[in-house]
């Protein structure tokens, strides 16, 4: 036990010193936005990988969950005039009620009928959105349902970074991903290596016998697909405001897809697979794009061979080769 | 009055109808192997544009162009079985691990599409015109032609199962597949043939949804989700189930539509399903599996 802690606490350390070092040690722009989004899709994928991984809850309604935090967030910023330093938090309280309501209606289920019902919430909701073309209010810009429809919503304030930082705002929106992906990964070890994950460790090992000491499968799932939303509505709030908008986009399935595969290829239900995996199909998409036709069929090739070639993802290979590597040394060196 | 009834009951029985003939290929691939087949709605998509390709590209006969696309869509099938489903059948978590590959195969489908027929949307060659008169209705023969073509497809499938050898091996594998692979069944050879004769069926309600509508690479999306609802609905693996729950759907598709309108017909039905499964997590026609720990 404390032997992980403290490998955690080594990794946590080492990346977290890069990562405040980044924006000092580059200047361009472009690096420091990609890497803005990327500590945001980082979170959202430490949260999924919390509830696919370790809760084993098949749930693809995170980026309608990912959305419900930032169209809180903004709506409350452009139609009551919050300021976003109260909307944010709201964006995650708001998301977790949400996440409670869908995890009522679907974590009864098994595995394969809740990957369906969540992906058909998530669905239903997209189609509401794009489809309601009702004016809600009409301001001097044009019609705007209150979903803000397919252009979504816009103009509904800033944290204030361009007045204090001027042109370099940007990196504060770095700063702020960046304290947002930290208190997630936090959480998930909290998770990972506390009650819950032990619960549901056992839950996997032997059913039969944590059902009978009484670990509720039901209960223990509920709250985590509640607790880890908090942070994936965060995360779409703060995505809200970095981009100054929020549009039906995000409820994309080549966005989903794209997240999901940053889990499979960087280990399921591991704490620092999904952060490598998220880096590694970033930077992969970023060499890809100059592909773009192509760029979809790789991404499929990638999730499909990675799940039937390397279901452990490249976490569980180098969790193999480490271990590999001891008992080639203790061979080495008899007693 | 009594003509709105009937627009709705046709063009509900008709939609219906469709959605039957994809979702029992989705519900006898889950019933026999267990898997969601994500790669689905590619598949369906792709029966759609062989036929467009070999009848208006190619100048072909139509009805060549319908067998090119069963023919292709039951190739998939086998292609997604000898990718995916082959070397993931001894996996401990084959039901996650299929459906995520299955997705990207699908993917990967889908995109190929998109490379070879581009974005824009194109008629589908494998049409009738005209339509016939009940009731002072007017009902295009495409509607019929749909409607009979799935009722045969639907008892043909029900003939396969219960009255041939390779049906029975099929509801064997389905029931119990080490028992099955005892008694001298070769499981492989009984699932690739599930999934190609899923994809064949696929291929031809691709067909007939976009003789409706149009064909795009991404129209396979919409009728693949509600085929995977259908089959929750009826509970996963009922194929008997599958089929009434998609008749039953399809007719209140068509009420819903006519009550709160196109845009919140579908979002009205999800509405519905995701009460039903609060009611009965198992479906409709389901059983609660009791699961020894």
């Amino acid at each position: 036990m404390s032997r992980s802690w403290r490998r955690d606490l080594a990794v946590s350390i080492v990346l977290l010193a890069i990562a405040v070092a980044v924006p000092l040690l580059f200047k361009t722009r472009y690096i420091v936005t990609q890497a803005t989004l990327f500590f945001i899709w980082a979170t959202v994928v430490t949260q999924w990988n919390l509830v696919l991984g370790v809760g084993g809850i098949f749930s693809l309604a995170q980026m309608a969950l990912f959305a419900c935090g930032a169209y809180t967030a903004a709506m409350l910023g452009y139609y009551l005039a919050v300021p976003l330093w109260l909307g944010i938090p709201l964006g995650g309280a708001v998301t977790v009620l949400l996440s409670l309501l869908i995890g009522l209606a679907c974590l009864r289920l098994r595995g394969p009928y809740v990957a369906l019902l969540t992906l058909a919430i998530a669905q239903m909701i997209f189609i509401y959105i794009i489809n309601d073309t009702d004016c809600f209010t009409n301001p001097p810009s044009g019609c705007m349902p209150l979903f803000g429809g397919v252009r979504g919503v816009t103009r509904f304030g800033e944290l204030g970074f361009r007045e204090l930082f001027g042109a370099r705002f940007y990196v504060a929106n770095y700063y702020l991903t960046l304290l947002l992906l930290v208190l997630a990964v936090l959480f998930s070890i909290v998770i990972v290596r506390g009650p819950m994950g032990l619960a549901f460790q056992a839950l996997r090992d032997n059913p039969g016998y944590a059902v009978s000491r009484g670990i509720s499968r039901f209960k223990y799932q509920l709250w985590l697909f509640g607790l880890s939303a908090f942070f994936t509505g965060l995360a779409g709030a703060v995505y809200a405001t970095n981009f100054r908008a929020i549009g039906p986009d995000v409820f994309s399935l080549t966005l989903l897809l794209f997240l999901l595969s940053m889990i499979v290829v960087g280990g399921l239900g591991t704490i620092w697979g999904p952060l490598l995996g998220a880096a590694l199909l970033m930077l992969a998409d970023e060499g890809m794009k100059e592909l773009s036709d192509y760029r979809n069929i790789g991404l499929g090739a990638i999730l499909t061979a990675f799940v039937i070639l390397l279901p452990r993802g490249l976490a569980g290979v180098s969790v193999a080769i480490s271990r590999e590597g001891r008992r080639m040394r203790h061979k080495a060196a008899p007693p | 009055m009594s003509e709105v009834i009937v627009q709705i009951v046709a063009s509900g029985l008709t939609i219906g109808a469709m959605y039957a003939v994809s979702t029992i290929g989705l519900s006898l691939v889950y019933g026999s192997l267990g898997m969601l087949n994500m790669a689905h709605g590619a598949i369906l998509t792709f029966g759609g544009y062989i036929a467009y390709y070999i009848a208006t590209t190619l100048g072909l006969p139509p009805l060549l162009g319908g067998l090119a696309a069963v023919a292709v869509g039951a190739l998939l099938g086998l292609a997604v079985y000898i990718v995916a489903a082959q070397p993931l059948l001894r996996s401990r978590s084959f039901e996650t691990s299929i459906f995520i590959a299955t997705i990207g195969v699908g993917t990967v489908l889908e995109n190929v599409m998109l490379k070879l027929f581009g974005a824009y949307p194109l008629p589908q060659p494998l049409a009738v015109g005209g339509d016939l008169e009940i009731g002072g209705v007017h009902i295009p023969y495409q509607n019929i032609l749909i409607l009979a073509i799935s009722l045969l497809l639907m008892a043909a499938v029900a003939l396969l199962l219960k009255r041939t050898r390779i049906g029975r091996a099929v509801r064997a594998t389905a029931q119990n597949r080490e028992a099955a692979q005892l008694m001298g069944v070769r499981v492989g050879t009984v699932y690739a043939l599930v999934l190609a004769l899923s994809g064949a069926l696929a291929a031809i309600s691709g067909i007939m949804i976009s003789s409706l509508t149009t064909l795009s690479p991404t129209m396979g999306a919409d009728p693949m989700l509600k085929a995977f609802i259908i089959c929750v609905v009826a509970g996963l693996g009922n194929i008997y189930g599958a089929v009434v729950s998609a008749l039953l759907l399809g007719l209140l598709e068509a009420i819903a539509q006519y009550v709160v309108g196109v845009r919140f017909g579908f979002a009205t039905l999800l509405v519905l399903v995701i009460v039903v499964l609060i009611w009965r997590p198992y479906g409709l026609f389901g059983h609660r599996q009791v699961v020894r720990l």
